[in-house]
C-alpha cells in the first residue's frame, strides 16, 4: 500500500465517529421506537401501507414524525412483483447530466404509487410546517419513506421553515439516480445490518428475486450516507460506490438464503453499548498513517477486509485530501480573483474605449497586450464558469436550477465581457459562420439559461448606456459576417445568386440592429471610427451606392444622418 | 517525567494538597460562602492566600431550563468572554453563575481578595464538585478587574468541577492568556466532570441526592443510584464524537443535518487537566480537544462490568483528597501535550479508536498553527499591496484631489491599479477571516500585535476605497446603508475593528474612524430625503466632534478628508451654517491643512 508522502498533513477517516454520534443520539431511536410503536396499532389493518404522521405533542413542540411501515403481507405482494428498474418520469427532477432518466425498482413502485394521491396532500401539509420532520421506515417502507422525502424536498423552497431528514432500516436500494453531487444527499440515513439480506436483494451477487434481470440489476445507485452496522459495531460512508462494494459483499455473506428479520432495535442497543465500551483491544502505538489505519480499523468492525475485498485506501485518501483542500476560506479567495479579472477587462474596455476604439477591435488587433494579460484573465474566468456550470449538471435538475440563478446574472455579465474577445480571435484567424462553427459549449449554454430566466421583455427604455455591455454577446460575429456579405456582394465572381442573397443577410442584419439600437441594447463604443462595425457601415454604404442607389432603411437613416453621435448620452432636461 | 506538578502548572507544589483539604470543607460548610485560609511556603518568600467555596447539591443550583441550563455571561461583568468575530458571547450555567453572583454581591469577597492583594499575596480560588464553577468565575472576575499595581494574577484550583462554559468561553480564555491560570484536578471515572455533557434528566437528581445525602452526613450509607451510567456516558459520548467528526475534517455533509435533530450539550473543557489515573500517577493536557477526548474515552466501559464502573463513578468523586495525596508525593507526572504516549495512554486505559481522537486532537492543532504560519507568510504580500495604496494616497494628494474621490471617479489609471490592488486585499483577509471564523488559528492570534497593526492599516488605508466603490454604483439602494454592522461592511472589516477595540479596552464602535467617509455619504442622502430633524442634527454634530478627535487628538483619521475638492468639504461647506456646531474648528482645520500645503 502505498503511504503518505512525508510532507503531507496527516488526514483521518470520521466513519466510525459519525456512525457513534448516530447511534448515541436518540434520533435512529427515536425512528425505531415509532415503527414500533405504528406496527403494534396496525394489526388490525392487515393490507395498510398508508403511513401514520404523529403530529408534535406539549413534550416535542418542533417534531413531526411520519412512519412508513406498509405490513407484512403488502411487502411480500411487492417483493413479489420483482426488483427490476421502471422508468418512472414523476420523479425526472432527479435528472442529472449523467442519469438523463430516472428508474426507479418496481418493489417500491408497487407500493408508492396508489399513496401517489394520498402523499401528495400530505407533502402539502407537511411543507408548511415548522421545525424538526422526521420521516421514517423499515425494508420497503424505508424505500418509499426515502421517495417520498425526495418528493417532499423537490416542492421545499428557501424559505422554507420544515426541516426533513429521512432514517430508514433495512431497505432496498431504490434506483439508477444518484445525489453525490446534491446537497439533498445529506437528508438521509439509511441504517444497514450486515445480517440483513433485504437491502441487498436486488443486487446481483444476492440472491436474485424472481424476477429481477442481473444486468439492470447493477445500474442501482445508492445515496445519503449509509450506516453500515455488525455486531462489533458500525460506520458511516457516504461514497456510493465504497457503500455498493460493501452492499455486495454483505449480500454474498448473508447466511442461508432465507429471509430472516432482524431486529434493529436490538442492533441499535448494542451499537450504543459498544459506543461507549473501549473494547477488548489495547491501545498500541501511534498510528503512523491515521487515515489508512483508521478506515482499516472501521471496514473491519463492519465485516469488510479491505484487502481481501478489493478496496483502494489509496484512492479514498487522495479524495478526502482532495476535498479537504476546499474550504470556506479558499472560496473566498476564488470569488474575489474572479472579480478582480473581470475588472482588469473593464480596464482593458475602458483603455481601448480612451483610445477611440473598441475593445473587441484591440483585442483583434492585439492591441495594448502588454499592458494587462488579457488571454490569462479570460482562460482563469471562462475555467471557473465551466466548472459552476458543470456543478450545476451534477445536481438534480431542481436543485440545479436554484443554484444557478444565484449566479446567472454573474454568469451574463462574463460572458457578454469575454465572448467577443473569442469572437475576435475567431475571424481574425480566419473563421467563418461562428455561432455554427466556433461557439463554446459553455456561451451557448449560459444565452440558453439567460433567455429561459428572462421572461420580461427586454427594457426599451433610455438609459445610460455608455457604460454598458452589448446585450448580445454574439453581436460582433454578426457584424463580422456582415462583412463577409458585402465582400461577397461585391466580389467581381459573385454570381447573382450569391449576391441575392448576401444583399438580403445584410438587409436582416439592418434590421437587427436597429432593433439593438431602438432597445439601447448595444454599447456606444460600436460606432467609434476606428471600430469593426463601422468599418461594415462604410463597405455597406458604398454597396448600396453601387447597386442599390436608393435603397433605404431605419438603419441607413440612422448612420446616414449621424444620429448615432446622440446615441446613448442622457436626454436634455 | 520527573516534572512535579507545581512546575508544570507554575504553583509551588505545597500549595495543591492545602487547598484541596480547604476546598472539600468549604464545600459542606452551612455557615460561610467561602472559606480563607493563608498558606506560607517554606523556602519562599511568597506567601499564598486561598480562597475556597461552599458547593450545593440541590438539583436547582446545577440544572433546569433549558435542558442545560445554558445562557449567555454577562459581558458588562466579563468584557472579554466573547469572540471578537461573529460568533457571539460565551454561553455558560445560568445556576452556577447565580450562585456567583449571590457570593460576590452578598459577600465580603472582594474585600478579601483586595486586603490579599494589597499585601502582595498569591491568590488561589479553588472549588470541590459545585464549588468548582464559582472558583472558576472568581478567578476570572479578578482577572477582569486586575488591581492597577497587582503583579500575581489569580490563580484557580478545582477538584472535580462539572463542566461549566462553552467552546468562546475556553477560546476567550485561551484568547486572553488566561487559560493557564486555571487547573482541574478530574479522577479518572469520576461522574460529576461529565454530568453536563447530558440534558438534565431524573437520573442527574439521584446522582445528586445521593452526593447530598453523603455530604451531609445525615444517612448512614445511603443506596447510590443505579442504571445511569449508559444514559449520562452515551450522550457524553455524543458530545465526544460529534467533536471528533470536526477534529477529523469530516466532509459527510449529513453531520450537520444529524446535528440539527440532536441537543448535543455546549459544554466544554477550559484550562490545564490533570487526570488521576487511579494507579498513582497524574497525566497533565492542555490541548481543550485532547481533554475533551480523554474525559469520555477514558471513563469508558471495559472489561469489568457495567454495574461495578458505575459505582466506581460515584465513589471517585470522594476519592479526591485520598488519590491526590498519594500522587502529589511522587515526580510522576506526565504532559500530554507533545504527542499523545502510548504509555501514558495505556494508565489511562485509553482504546485506539480513542488514540485516533487524540492525534486528531493533536493535528488539528498543528493545523492552526500553520495557518498562522501561513498568513503571516502571506504579510508580505499584504505589505506589498498596501505600499502601493500609500503610494496611491500620496500621489492623489499631490494632485489635491483625496483619494477617496479620485477612486470613485475612477478615471485614472491609478485609480483602475488601486481597484486591482483592493480586490487582491480582499481576497487575502476574506481567507483570513474565513480561517478564524472557524477557529481555525491559534486562540490568540486576534491579540497578537502584529496582526492588529497590519490590520488596522488595511482597514484605515483601504475601507474608503470599499465606501467610495459601494456608494459609486449606489448600492446603498439594494443593502441599505453602509454601517459598522451591515450587509454593505464586509465582515474582515468588522472584525479587524473589534480586535483594535478590544485591545484598547475601547467600547465597541469608538474605532469607527474608517467609517468617516460612509457616514458623509450617507448623511447627505439622508438629508435629501429626510430634511433637517434632530436626529440628522444629532448625526451632523456627531461628525464633526468625530473628525476632530480623530483628525487632531488621535491622528487615527488623515487629512485628506480636509482637501478643499473633498466630498467632505464641499459637501459640509454647502450646509447651512446653523446646522454645524463646530464650524470653527472645522473651518480652522481645513485652513491650515491648505496652509501646510503651501497654497
Amino acid at each position: 500500500m502505498k503511504r503518505r508522502r512525508m510532507n503531507q498533513v496527516p488526514l483521518f477517516s470520521s466513519a466510525g465517529e459519525l456512525a457513534n454520534l448516530v447511534v448515541t443520539s436518540n434520533l435512529t431511536d427515536i425512528s425505531w421506537a415509532m415503527i414500533l410503536e405504528f406496527r403494534r396499532g396496525q394489526s388490525a389493518l392487515p393490507c395498510s401501507v398508508q403511513p401514520m404522521v404523529y403530529d408534535p405533542t406539549p413534550n416535542e413542540p418542533n417534531r413531526t414524525i411520519v412512519v412508513f411501515a406498509p405490513s407484512p403481507d403488502s411487502t411480500q405482494y411487492a417483493l413479489s412483483q420483482g426488483g427490476d428498474l421502471v422508468p418512472c418520469p414523476e420523479f425526472d427532477f432527479l435528472c442529472t447530466k449523467g442519469c438523463p432518466s430516472v428508474s426507479i425498482n418496481r418493489a417500491a413502485l408497487t407500493l408508492f404509487t396508489p399513496l401517489y394521491g394520498h402523499l401528495s396532500a400530505l407533502k402539502n401539509k407537511l411543507n408548511k410546517r415548522e421545525g424538526q420532520l422526521i420521516i421514517t421506515g423499515h425494508s420497503l417502507g424505508g424505500s418509499i419513506a426515502s421517495l417520498f422525502t425526495l418528493y417532499l424536498l423537490s416542492s421545499m423552497d428557501k424559505e422554507s421553515k420544515c426541516r426533513p431528514i429521512c432514517i430508514t432500516f433495512g431497505s432496498p436500494l431504490i434506483g439508477n439516480f444518484g445525489l453525490q453531487h446534491s446537497h439533498w444527499n445529506s437528508f438521509f440515513v439509511h441504517v444497514v445490518s450486515n445480517k440483513d439480506p433485504l437491502p441487498t436483494l436486488f443486487l446481483p451477487s444476492g440472491r436474485s428475486a424472481p424476477t429481477s434481470s442481473h444486468s439492470q440489476a447493477t445500474a442501482y445507485k445508492p445515496f445519503g450516507t449509509y450506516l453500515l452496522c455488525s455486531e462489533l459495531g458500525c460506520a458511516c460512508f457516504d461514497d456510493p460506490d465504497l457503500i455498493l462494494k460493501i452492499l455486495t459483499v454483505a449480500s454474498s455473506e448473508v447466511a442461508g438464503g432465507v429471509l430472516q428479520v432482524v431486529d434493529y432495535g436490538e442492533i441499535l442497543r448494542n451499537l450504543k453499548n459498544r459506543a461507549i465500551c473501549k473494547g477488548t483491544q489495547p491501545v498500541g502505538e501511534r498510528f503512523a498513517y491515521p487515515f489508512s489505519d483508521g478506515i482499516v480499523m472501521e471496514l473491519k468492525t463492519i465485516g469488510i477486509d479491505p484487502a481481501k475485498h478489493n478496496i483502494d485506501i489509496t484512492r479514498m485518501e487522495a479524495e478526502a485530501r482532495a476535498l479537504a483542500k476546499k474550504t470556506n476560506a479558499s472560496d473566498a479567495k476564488e470569488l474575489n480573483d474572479i472579480k478582480k479579472y473581470m475588472v482588469m477587462l473593464e480596464w482593458y474596455k475602458k483603455k481601448s474605449k480612451e483610445a477611440n476604439k473598441c475593445y473587441y477591435d484591440c483585442f483583434k488587433n492585439g492591441d495594448f497586450q502588454r499592458d494587462v494579460r488579457i488571454e490569462e484573465f479570460v482562460g482563469q474566468l471562462t475555467t471557473y464558469w465551466e466548472d459552476m456550470v458543470a456543478q450545476a449538471e451534477r445536481k438534480p435538475q431542481k436543485e440545479g436550477a436554484s443554484f444557478r440563478t444565484g449566479w446567472l446574472q454573474s454568469a451574463t455579465t462574463f460572458r457578454r465581457m469575454v465572448e467577443p474577445l473569442d469572437i475576435a480571435i475567431f475571424y481574425r484567424d480566419g473563421g467563418r459562420d461562428y455561432i455554427n462553427n466556433g461557439r463554446s459549449p459553455l456561451y451557448k449554454l449560459l444565452q440558453k439559461l439567460y433567455d429561459e430566466a428572462a421572461k420580461n421583455p427586454p427594457d426599451s427604455k433610455k438609459k445610460n448606456v455608455s457604460v454598458l455591455l452589448t446585450d448580445d454577446s454574439c453581436f460582433w460575429a454578426h457584424v463580422e459576417e456582415s462583412i463577409l456579405s458585402c465582400q461577397s456582394l461585391n466580389h467581381a465572381n459573385s454570381t447573382p445568386e450569391q449576391r441575392e442573397s448576401s444583399w438580403k443577410n445584410l438587409v436582416k442584419f439592418g434590421e437587427y440592429v436597429t432593433k439593438q439600437i431602438e432597445n439601447f441594447a448595444v454599447s456606444p463604443e460600436i460606432f467609434l471610427e476606428q471600430s469593426t462595425f463601422m468599418k461594415w457601415w462604410r463597405m455597406y454604404e458604398a454597396s448600396i451606392d453601387a447597386f442599390r442607389n436608393f435603397y433605404t432603411s431605419p438603419l441607413v437613416n440612422f448612420m446616414k444622418s449621424h444620429k448615432y453621435d446622440d446615441y446613448g448620452l442622457p436626454e436634455e432636461a | 517525567m520527573g516534572e512535579t506538578v507545581g512546575k508544570l502548572i507554575g504553583l509551588n507544589d505545597e500549595v495543591i494538597s492545602p487547598t484541596a483539604s480547604l476546598a472539600m470543607e468549604a464545600h459542606n460548610s452551612h455557615s460561610k460562602p467561602f472559606l480563607v485560609k493563608k498558606i506560607k511556603i517554606r523556602h519562599d518568600h511568597l506567601s499564598v492566600v486561598v480562597l475556597a467555596f461552599r458547593g450545593s447539591m440541590l438539583p436547582n443550583d446545577w440544572f433546569g431550563q433549558p435542558p442545560f441550563r445554558e445562557t449567555k455571561i454577562d459581558t458588562n461583568k466579563f468584557r472579554s468572554l466573547t469572540s471578537l468575530n461573529d460568533r457571539g458571547d460565551a454561553v455558560i450555567n445560568g445556576s452556577f453563575f447565580r450562585r456567583f453572583n449571590t457570593v460576590l454581591e452578598q459577600s465580603s469577597l472582594v474585600k478579601e481578595v483586595k486586603k490579599a492583594v494589597a499585601k502582595k499575596k498569591q491568590v488561589v480560588f479553588s472549588g470541590y464538585s459545585s464549588a468548582g464553577p464559582i472558583a472558576i468565575l472568581a478567578t476570572l472576575y479578578f482577572l477582569e478587574n486586575l488591581e492597577p499595581n497587582q503583579i500575581l494574577p489569580p490563580r484557580c484550583l478545582t477538584f472535580g468541577s462539572p463542566l461549566f462554559g462553552d467552546q468562546i468561553f475556553g477560546h476567550a480564555l485561551r484568547r486572553e492568556g488566561w487559560s493557564d491560570y486555571f487547573t482541574h484536578f478530574v479522577m479518572k471515572y469520576d461522574i460529576i466532570p461529565r454530568i453536563m455533557l447530558s440534558p438534565s434528566s431524573t437520573e442527574h437528581e439521584q446522582i445528586l441526592n445521593y452526593f447530598k445525602s453523603k455530604f451531609d452526613r445525615k444517612t448512614i450509607n445511603p443506596a447510590p443510584p443505579i442504571g445511569f451510567y449508559l444514559t449520562v456516558t452515551g450522550n457524553a459520548s455524543s458530545v465526544a464524537s460529534y467533536e471528533a467528526c470536526h477534529l477529523m475534517g469530516c466532509r459527510n455533509p449529513s453531520l450537520d443535518i444529524i446535528k440539527s435533530f440532536i441537543e448535543l450539550s455546549p459544554y466544554r473543557p477550559s484550562g490545564t487537566y490533570i487526570f488521576c489515573t487511579g494507579n498513582g500517577n497524574l497525566v497533565v493536557v492542555k490541548n481543550p480537544n485532547a481533554v475533551l477526548q480523554i474525559l469520555i474515552h477514558c471513563a469508558e466501559l471495559g472489561e469489568s462490568n457495567a454495574a461495578e464502573v458505575e459505582k466506581r463513578s460515584m465513589d471517585e468523586h470522594l476519592a479526591y483528597l485520598s488519590e491526590l495525596k498519594e500522587c502529589l508525593g511522587m515526580q510522576d507526572v506526565v504532559s500530554l501535550d507533545g504527542g499523545p504516549a502510548a504509555a501514558t495512554l495505556n494508565d489511562l486505559g485509553l482504546s485506539p479508536q480513542a488514540m485516533l481522537c487524540l492525534q486528531s486532537a493533536e493535528e488539528f492543532e498543528n493545523g492552526r498553527s500553520r495557518n498562522q504560519y501561513q498568513i503571516r507568510k502571506n504579510k508580505d504580500k499584504i505589505e506589498v499591496e498596501l505600499g502601493k495604496m500609500r503610494k496611491y494616497k500620496e500621489n492623489s494628494e499631490i494632485r489635491r484631489v483625496g483619494y477617496y474621490d479620485s477612486f470613485k471617479l475612477q478615471h485614472e489609471d491609478d485609480d483602475f491599479h488601486a481597484n486591482v490592488s483592493r480586490l487582491q486585499l480582499a481576497g487575502i483577509w476574506d481567507e483570513i477571516e474565513e480561517t478564524l471564523k472557524e477557529f481555525e488559528v491559534p486562540d490568540d492570534f486576534e491579540r497578537k500585535k502584529e496582526f492588529i497593526e497590519i490590520g488596522t492599516e488595511y482597514r484605515r488605508l483601504v475601507e474608503p476605497l470599499d465606501i467610495a466603490n459601494f456608494y459609486r454604483h449606489s448600492k446603498d439602494k439594494e443593502t441599505g446603508a453602509y454601517r459598522i454592522i451591515s450587509e454593505a461592511r464586509p465582515d474582515r472589516y468588522l472584525f479587524i475593528q473589534r480586535w483594535l477595540e478590544h485591545h484598547e479596552k475601547k467600547p465597541f464602535g469608538s474605532r469607527s474612524e474608517s467609517l468617516f467617509w460612509a457616514d458623509v455619504e450617507q448623511l447627505g442622502i439622508d438629508i435629501k430625503k429626510k430634511g433637517y430633524l434632530q436626529e440628522i442634527e444629532d448625526r451632523i454634530h456627531q461628525l464633526e466632534r468625530n473628525l476632530i478627535a480623530w483628525i487632531d487628538v488621535d491622528k487615527s483619521l488623515d487629512k485628506d478628508v480636509l482637501l478643499e475638492n473633498s466630498t467632505f468639504v464641499k459637501w459640509w461647506r454647502a450646509l447651512p451654517p446653523q446646522h454645524k456646531p463646530e464650524s470653527d474648528r472645522i473651518e480652522k482645520l481645513i485652513c491650515d491643512n491648505e496652509k501646510a500645503a503651501g497654497l
